[in-house]
């Protein structure tokens, strides 16, 4: 394995009683990395995660995390990785000082040290005015913040992260996002998954999940370029008249409906705008809009699902 | 193992004990008031049972024998029947819980000593009651015939003292007036302590139910340390239990306690190991609380009743249940807290009991360590 490389999956395989969650993974993840998992639920994200965390066993195949060998010896990982897990998983009778500490004890942070960097992760994690509160009175980003301080006091090299936002106010989320990245600046090896398409484009590289094997696994601006084409938005009075109309056009490759909006996969705008423009006005509908757009994860997302959908 | 882990675990199972209401009434006020209330509905000394009459005799002797049963306080004379149809539709209401009939031979068979007829019927839906009017009626009934019949033998010329050739004379030892809840909140402590158990079963449930497993499996604790920290203030909270307990048997029961109050916790620590670790047994398998709840009544409470020779002796059980009644951690601590409070007996005598004890404690707590898995699935 080159020296760099800091998770290794080869050939990883977990099955559940008739399920495959993970088929044959093969992932390199190198130190320092802010590593993104998405994929549809129930397409293996958070069983990878568990794996990687030493939280479940592995059927066939190998993980390494750390040097450490995950078959051989799945806790010596433990205090390697700060583990978040998706759904809030604090005590909640205990305040939030009280779970900080909890946890700094479990992943043996010295009291002295502990004193020392409470107050900075509350700061960080805005929770300094409400460390005294009860977990189970804090709001949902609060809560997800807390989780997040409570995998971070002993400083892992590594956090693996499970949908850290899911649920969370948008102000938060971005809140949550300026501390991941200011933890990858750091040097720390992120891995998170996210059902968000924005959240993929920020990570240095994504994996995309389906059906329990990693698909594509590339940085975000590879991944989008891999969508073969351009997009073009167009709104009408009509979006569910219009996608029928389109669909059969030549050159259009998919119609994805955003709310009144249709984003519409071509080879290529510039080809192709006038004789959609001629279609749409020959069905009497009228165009409120009509440009090229940047492609951007979710389009790219949606591409390859249907493609894998239509293989299968 | 590490301290300062047991030690982070032990001190937020203590805060959840003392912040979550629902585990602080299981685990600290549960047995006392369970206790004490059960030592008042187990305890109480049946008296005033109704009975009907049927005197088919009317003579003077059948008016003076039925004034000897009612005498007391044990039966009540509800009322003179007139006829078996009587009697019936008063047992059918529940007027009465036996009746009895005396035969219209009574005085005859008597004065010329053929013996005594009498024909009791009792409810047998209520045996206990039943049973305790024969038995009191039985009693009364052979006194005052060997009354009758000395006083005939006498007048025929024959010197008898009395008709009882065996002069026997009970003496109950360490409960000298047989007070049922003497012997009842000794054994009944062993019953209560089984709350504590259900919390032990519950907290690592709670653990799963709550999510909060997940990340806690992710730390770099071990399950030794785990399940220790979460048995250890279980262990503490009983403790207390165990302090109150007594003073409340002294106080309120006048229960005595014979034996040293040393040796009564030292055992006491031991006991609360072996029965909560069986509560550990359960958590360790059970994934949510209500199903650990109903297991715990399973294997915790319902055996800790029957099986432990509390209120049924344990030679009457069938093998089966004598074997598992070993087993129980309940059965050798209702003959330490009998010995110790009744008896008054220590350690010299209790040991092999406490031996027993730890051997069943590090037999759960080894099964609950050797099915653990620190994986979540």
């Amino acid at each position: 394995m080159p020296s760099d490389v800091y998770i290794q999956t080869t050939e990883l395989t977990r099955k559940f009683k008739e399920k495959t969650a993970l088929d044959r993974v093969n992932l390199q993840i190198h130190q320092g990395e802010l590593f993104g998992l998405v994929g549809p639920d129930g397409a293996g994200k958070t069983t990878l995660l568990r794996t990687l965390a030493g939280l479940i066993g592995i059927s066939d195949g190998a993980v390494h995390v750390a040097g450490c060998d995950l078959l051989k010896n799945p806790e010596s990982v433990k205090s390697q990785i700060g583990y978040m897990a998706q759904e809030f998983s604090l005590y909640s009778k205990l305040s939030v000082i009280e779970n900080l500490q909890f946890f700094g004890e479990l992943y043996n942070v010295p009291a002295s040290i502990q004193r020392e960097r409470i107050p900075g992760l509350l700061a960080f994690a805005q929770l300094t005015e409400f460390k005294n509160r009860r977990a189970a009175k804090l709001s949902g980003g609060m809560k997800k913040k807390l989780a997040l301080a409570c995998t971070l006091l002993h400083r892992p090299p590594t956090l693996l992260l499970d949908e850290p936002t899911t649920g969370v106010d948008p102000v938060s989320r971005r809140e949550f996002w300026k501390i991941l990245n200011d933890l990858h600046i750091q040097g720390t090896t992120i891995i998170v998954s996210t059902p968000y398409m924005d959240e993929a484009d920020r990570c240095s590289r994504v994996a995309l999940i389906y059906n329990g094997r990693v698909v594509q696994c590339d940085s975000p601006a590879a991944i989008r370029g891999q969508l073969g084409g351009e997009v073009l938005k167009i709104v009408t009075d009509n979006w569910q008249k219009a996608r029928k109309v389109i669909l059969p056009l030549p050159g259009v490759q998919e119609v994805q409906s955003y709310g009144e909006a249709l984003h519409v996969l071509v080879d290529s705008a510039s080809r192709r705008t006038k004789s959609i423009k001629k279609s749409l006005l020959e069905h009497k509908l009228s165009i409120l809009e009509m440009r090229g757009i940047t492609p951007r994860m979710e389009e790219a997302f949606i591409s390859f699902i249907r493609k894998m959908d239509q293989d299968t | 193992m590490s301290i300062r882990h047991l030690w982070a675990v032990v001190r937020k199972e203590i805060q959840h004990i003392l912040r979550d209401r629902g585990t602080f009434i299981l685990v600290l006020v549960t047995p006392t008031v369970v206790l004490l209330l059960m030592t008042y509905a187990l305890a109480v000394d049946i008296e005033h049972v109704s009975i009907a009459l049927l005197d088919y005799d009317q003579s003077p002797m059948s008016r003076q024998f039925i004034q000897r049963i009612t005498a007391g306080d044990d039966l009540d004379l509800y009322t003179a029947a007139g006829s078996m149809e009587e009697i019936e539709d008063l047992l059918v209401k529940g007027k009465i819980k036996a009746a009895l009939i005396i035969d219209p031979d009574f005085s005859a068979d008597l004065l010329s000593m053929r013996g005594l007829a009498l024909q009791v019927v009792i409810d047998g839906t209520e045996p206990e009651t039943g049973g305790f009017a024969v038995d009191h009626i039985g009693w009364r009934a052979e006194i005052f015939a060997n009354q009758i019949l000395s006083s005939q033998l006498r007048a025929s010329g024959l010197a008898v003292e009395s008709l009882q050739p065996i002069d026997l004379r009970i003496r109950a030892w360490y409960n000298p007036s047989l007070v049922p809840q003497v012997d009842l909140v000794p054994g009944l402590l062993s019953v209560v302590l089984g709350f504590p158990a259900f919390s032990v079963a519950l907290t690592l449930a709670r653990e799963h139910e709550h999510r909060t497993m997940e990340q806690l499996l992710a730390t770099p604790i071990t399950r030794i340390e785990l399940l220790l920290g979460k048995i250890i203030p279980y262990i503490l909270a009983g403790l207390l239990n165990v302090l109150v307990i007594p003073f409340f048997a002294m106080a309120w029961f006048n229960v005595p306690f014979h034996g040293s109050f040393l040796v009564f916790l030292l055992l006491s620590v031991i006991f609360l190991f072996a029965e909560l670790s069986m509560g550990m047994v359960i958590g360790v398998f059970m994934r949510s609380q209500s199903a650990a709840l109903a297991l715990s009544f399973l294997v915790v409470m319902f055996p800790g009743f029957f099986l432990t020779g509390i209120f049924f002796p344990i030679a009457s059980l069938p093998e089966l249940a004598r074997m598992e009644s070993l087993f129980l951690p309940g059965t050798q601590y209702a003959i330490i807290t009998r010995g110790v409070f009744l008896t008054g007996i220590g350690l010299d005598v209790l040991w092999p009991y406490a031996i027993m004890l730890i051997f069943l404690g590090l037999v759960f707590t080894g099964t609950a360590a050797l099915f653990f898995r620190k994986k979540l699935a």
